[in-house]
């Protein structure tokens, strides 16, 4: 029996306008503008794994830019004064902040990982036997930033047959 | 009053005590904790007024907090501010004695309202 997915694309960009209206654009300066295009460069990214009712991932990436603004804008200080360990930090709570959001709209029974992040690009990078599903694809003030769901097909039986 | 933070990320745990401030809570002595075991134990030790808890944590898990605190006789207040939150997690933490679910993303005014009844 295959787990029907209860996350879709509207679910996560409205997930996604919370962040950017609670931290990152406060103001509503610089939102978050869809290009609609998955397959956006990125430099850095981090993610957190479900488990359980529904198993897959949940992927933030962006440039090293944009990251450093997120971690300037999560920690109040300048962008140059961001180190990596700030940037690492926030890339990780921003997995971990949209992971939870999505696993609370999932069935009963699913697990959160804490994050995990990489300082490369979300292409180095596999989660095997797992699809992308959706995302939200963006750019912010001139920088990249995606936001994307992967499901595992290991809890599918329709597919593995 | 005492305010225990316990999360295991350092930019949630500024960002709380950024937005506390920012509620107007900024006057209350703010300690941190950095997983859930240090939670436990500086609960015990610095005797808090109030714990505002991470559920996801390494060590022992936000809700393993609450109920080993519990367990022991300790009636602290607490309750969570996590990026996660299902029905069955609300049922438990209500169930373990919890007083409070913020969800993250949050706001300085969903502070206010949760906090203002407990801080005055």
């Amino acid at each position: 029996m295959s787990v029907e997915v209860e996350v879709n694309e509207n679910d996560l960009a409205e997930m996604v306008e919370q962040v950017w209206s609670s931290y990152l654009d406060p103001e509503g300066l610089n939102p978050l503008i869809p290009t609609y295009d998955q397959n956006q460069p990125s430099e850095v990214h981090s993610s957190v794994s479900i488990t359980g009712s529904w198993t897959g991932h949940v992927v933030y990436a962006s440039s090293t830019l944009a990251a450093n603004r997120a971690a300037a804008a999560f920690l109040a200080m300048e962008v140059d004064e961001v180190s990596v360990d700030d940037m690492s930090d926030v890339l990780g709570e921003l997995a971990n902040i949209i992971g939870g959001n999505v696993k609370a709209m999932l069935p009963p029974g699913a697990l959160l990982s804490l994050p995990q992040v990489v300082l490369a690009p979300e292409n180095t990078t596999i989660y095997p036997t797992a699809v992308r599903i959706s995302g939200v694809y963006g750019i912010w003030d001139g920088e990249p930033v995606s936001i994307s769901m992967w499901h595992s097909r290991s809890d599918n039986k329709e597919v593995d047959e | 009053m005492k305010i225990l933070i316990a999360d295991d990320s350092r930019v949630m745990r500024q960002i709380v005590v950024r937005t506390l401030r920012q509620a107007g809570f900024g006057d209350h002595e703010l300690i941190e904790a950095s997983n859930g075991r240090e939670a436990f134990e500086l609960t015990t030790s610095e005797n808090p007024d109030l714990v505002l808890s991470d559920w996801n944590m390494p060590e022992m898990t936000g809700i393993e907090v609450l109920r080993q605190l519990r367990a022991a006789g300790n009636d602290i207040k607490f309750g969570f501010v996590t990026s996660e939150c299902t029905p069955e997690m609300m049922q438990a933490a209500e169930a373990a004695g919890s007083l409070f679910f913020i969800v993250k993303p949050f706001s300085a005014e969903r502070f206010d309202e949760v906090f203002a009844p407990i801080l005055g």
